[in-house]
């Protein structure tokens, strides 16, 4: 409380009066802080270049939302593409559409199981087209969602949200720097300092794709071509992994809970959207390495996937079953490169395209 | 629409060109009024409704209380005000947790009672609009003040953007007579005014946002016993989080209006080198401090009726002014600690406060950092989700048990403990001075060169930025 009380103020005596607030002369001191600003941005989206980085989009909750939201435009009746990274890397718009002559549109958000993304389309009247969901195990039927925001800024978004990414949207093609990894925070973090004894290590996942103007993601060339920077992604997807047998009693059980609860609500949005005349086909995309051991741990095929096609009844395509699925580079254990990707992707359509032909002449079956 | 984003930005561009352009000055105060309106309407455009509805409230019962003689109906019509301001601030900030309060006293009486559930969007900075306009009503129910006599004037008064939604809470007398002439800000006005903004925006975004939010969210977020040095690192980065937080969109507020050429007061003062409560609350959110004083405190007769009156008025005023800041029994005990810290000060002061002793120099840095302590653990009532996770993170930072869980990386560490000792150095360096007389005794090089650094961090923060904590009160 401020020290008038004590002096016991009487009503009336408290108007405020117009406050003068004191200026200071500053001279050119404003110009030459602008100049200095400036002369550190240049040098600092310089460095930023020179360490590889090109201009890209951000991969922002706006920009999915904004993305989402074409569905109620000219992309209902279309291809949709939902899942989480695996299905953003290897699934190239532009390959889809010289082949299909009709560009898909990009819904999967890395990190995020995309049962919510799929009960949205199914609670959406505007869709009536074919959505393929890929189906990272640990993802899918655990129900995590890294990017669970962007759902609900498609949902909640105000104006200013949508108009402050129109805006950003203008200047993200144009600077490398405008870039979540060299966010000055972010950098921060990322120093090599000594452990903390008794705290578990946690990287944070480093940049690893270039995000085009309608969220068609290419893996970055250093992911590709720098050796270090490739194991040091590897590392972070194996980092604090522990077998499901050797995790507590309770996080097993909240696992074998989730499992069912997703593989429940993945069957319902799948009915609904079937109900209604449009398409489900559910894929799981190549994986090897760390993956190859953890993804068959925590979701083990016959207990999941194989479950969730028998009880939706949608065409599933699973990579181990299907030659055209396999046989491709995968630098960190799941992510296509570029060049991968457009290959997979020109594959995959055509079992996509046969496996739907085939199902239509026996009635639905696969 | 927030201070840090880019939608502001554009905003207020286009906001400072209508300024500037030769229009007269009814036409700029109506295009700042609209400017307003889209400014809050940017984050749900249909609680623009609830600010008219304040609007035309308070100035058809402002105009009738200055022309009514007969008490009554002048009880009647500030009775009016009283309701529909604290009505609307009742039904969308506290009306969830009556019905919760209201259900647990019905199963401690045995009944079944199943509320309906409270799903009520919270208008951004409905309680700093509403303090304002109750303020107009209580000052010229008081006859501290005459009525605006524009409409105008006072509807830009209710709705100046650059204090809506978070403050400084600004009173009639302040503001509105600045309405009056026509003003543009002077060529000093213009470069303090951007200077503030950077100053405020740092803090917002560099300090709050960037080195400080990660530490304290994974201390309050956690679930279990912590080690004491985290529990102690996630409240010192809170307290921190919070005055960048709050005193950056103050500040950053204090430099639009100056820009447009208008002046607000200050709403904090480098509070953590405060030497005891009562002048703790003369730097921190002085606004609200002072609002609390006048038109709560003293009206319970302040310090005019005896020492228990006193001390229960202090009580009052303290722990309605924690529920100000959210529906929650956190906040209120929050406010309750510094209600009875501020009369235990009272009472010490009373028979200790002539003591020489206490007028020196290191005695005197005791007792502010005995304060800083103090502040810090109400700031865990504060922002704990709940009294068990309070309970848990006190027990820890009292009794330094050291079983507790580690949480925060060496890079939390080096940071929370770089903000704070430097922000407490800061505090104590600018005790006495002014920010202004600072800024003109530097070297030229030293303020361009912070200033540019500043600007140059807040760009390369970029897009990590979250909403101002003061918008939810």
């Amino acid at each position: 409380m401020p020290s008038s009380i004590s002096s016991s103020d009487m009503p009336g005596s408290s108007v405020e009066p117009v406050f003068e607030r004191p200026l200071p002369v500053l001279g050119r001191s404003a110009w030459l802080a602008l100049v200095i600003a400036i002369v550190l941005m240049i040098a600092f989206e310089a460095w930023v270049r020179s360490e590889g980085v090109t201009p890209s989009y951000r991969n922002s909750e706006g920009f999915w939302a904004e993305q989402r939201r074409r569905i109620n435009g000219d992309a209902g009746n279309g291809w949709v593409f939902t899942g989480s990274s695996r299905t953003m890397f290897n699934m190239q718009l532009a390959v889809w559409e010289r082949l299909d002559g009709r560009r898909p549109l990009q819904l999967a958000l890395e990190g995020t199981s995309p049962v919510s993304v799929l009960e949205g389309l199914a609670d959406d009247e505007n869709f009536t087209g074919k959505v393929i969901v890929g189906v990272a195990p640990g993802l899918f039927f655990s129900g995590y969602e890294y990017r669970r925001p962007a759902i609900d800024r498609y949902q909640k978004e105000s104006p200013t949200q949508w108009f402050g990414h129109r805006v950003s949207m203008l200047v993200e093609p144009y600077l490398a720097f405008y870039s979540y990894d060299f966010a000055f925070p972010v950098m921060l973090r990322r120093q090599p300092l000594p452990l903390r004894k008794g705290v578990e290590l946690n990287l944070d996942v480093r940049k690893l794709n270039n995000m085009e103007r309608d969220r068609n993601t290419r893996m970055w060339d250093k992911v590709a071509n720098d050796i270090e920077y490739r194991d040091l992604a590897r590392s972070i997807w194996a980092q604090n992994w522990m077998p499901l047998a050797k995790l507590p009693e309770p996080v097993q059980e909240r696992i074998l809970e989730s499992r069912s609860k997703q593989l429940d609500r993945a069957v319902s949005a799948t009915k609904k959207i079937q109900a209604k005349g449009a398409e489900v086909i559910f894929v799981q995309m190549p994986y090897e390495g760390h993956y190859a051991t953890s993804e068959i741990d925590i979701a083990p095929r016959e207990l999941t996937w194989d479950k969730l096609i028998e009880q939706t009844g949608a065409l599933g395509l699973h990579f181990k079953d299907h030659e055209e699925m396999q046989g491709y580079w995968l630098p960190e254990w799941s992510h296509m490169t570029g060049s991968e990707a457009d290959r997979f992707t020109a594959a995959f359509y055509g079992l996509v395209q046969r496996k739907l032909t085939a199902r239509e002449a026996t009635g639905g079956k696969q | 629409m927030l201070f840090n984003s880019l939608t502001f930005v554009i905003f207020f561009v286009i906001i400072l060109a209508l300024h500037y352009a030769p229009f007269s000055w009814r036409v700029k105060k109506s295009n700042l009024l609209i400017g307003s309106y889209i400014f809050y309407a940017a984050w749900n455009p249909p609680f623009v409704i609830l600010l008219w509805l304040s609007t035309v409230v308070d100035w058809v019962v402002a105009n009738k209380l200055h022309i009514e003689k007969r008490l009554a109906r002048r009880r009647m019509l500030l009775l009016i005000s009283m309701v529909v301001n604290l009505g609307m601030l009742g039904y969308f900030k506290y009306g969830g947790f009556m019905l919760e309060n209201f259900q647990v006293l019905m199963s401690t009486l045995g009944f079944d009672y199943q509320p309906p559930d409270w799903n009520i969007i919270l208008p951004v900075g409905i309680s700093f609009y509403t303090f304002q306009t109750m303020a107009y009503s209580l000052d010229v129910y008081l006859k501290r003040a005459a009525p605006a006599k524009s409409f105008l004037d006072f509807a830009l008064f209710v709705t100046f953007f650059p204090q809506l939604v978070a403050g400084p809470i600004v009173r009639p007398t302040q503001l509105i007579p600045q309405f009056k002439l026509p003003t543009v800000a002077t060529r000093q006005q213009l470069t303090w005014g951007f200077a503030l903004i950077t100053l405020g925006l740092f803090n917002k975004i560099v300090v709050a946002d960037g080195l400080l939010s990660k530490a304290a969210e994974k201390v309050f977020d956690a679930r279990e016993m912590l080690h004491p040095v985290d529990a102690w690192l996630g409240t010192l980065a809170f307290s921190g989080q919070i005055f960048c937080d709050f005193a950056g969109y103050s500040t950053t507020a204090i430099g639009v209006a100056l820009c447009l050429g208008f002046s607000l007061p200050d709403n904090f003062r480098f509070p953590y080198a405060a030497i005891g409560f009562s002048d703790f609350w003369r730097r921190w959110h002085i606004s609200l401090s002072s609002w609390l004083r006048d038109y709560l405190y003293i009206p319970l007769g302040g310090n005019r009726k005896g020492n228990l009156r006193t001390y229960a008025n202090l009580m009052t005023t303290m722990m309605l002014g924690g529920l100000w800041h959210g529906a929650s029994w956190t906040f209120v005990v929050w406010g309750g600690l510094h209600g009875s810290f501020l009369a235990l000060e009272r009472w010490l002061a009373a028979r200790f406060g002539q003591v020489t002793f206490w007028k020196r120099w290191g005695p005197r840095l005791l007792l502010a950092l005995v304060t800083y302590f103090l502040v810090n653990i109400t700031w865990v009532f504060f922002r704990a989700p709940d009294f068990a996770t309070a309970w848990r993170l006190i027990d820890t930072m009292l009794t330094l048990n050291m079983d507790g869980k580690k949480v925060l990386p060496m890079i939390d560490v080096l940071q929370v403990l770089g903000v704070t000792i430097t922000m407490l150095v800061v505090h104590w360096f600018m005790r006495n001075r002014y920010l202004h007389e600072v800024a003109v005794a530097l070297p030229r090089w030293l303020l361009a060169t912070t200033w540019g650094l500043m600007l140059w961090l807040i760009i390369i923060t970029q897009g990590q930025s979250n909403a101002f904590i003061y918008f939810q009160f």
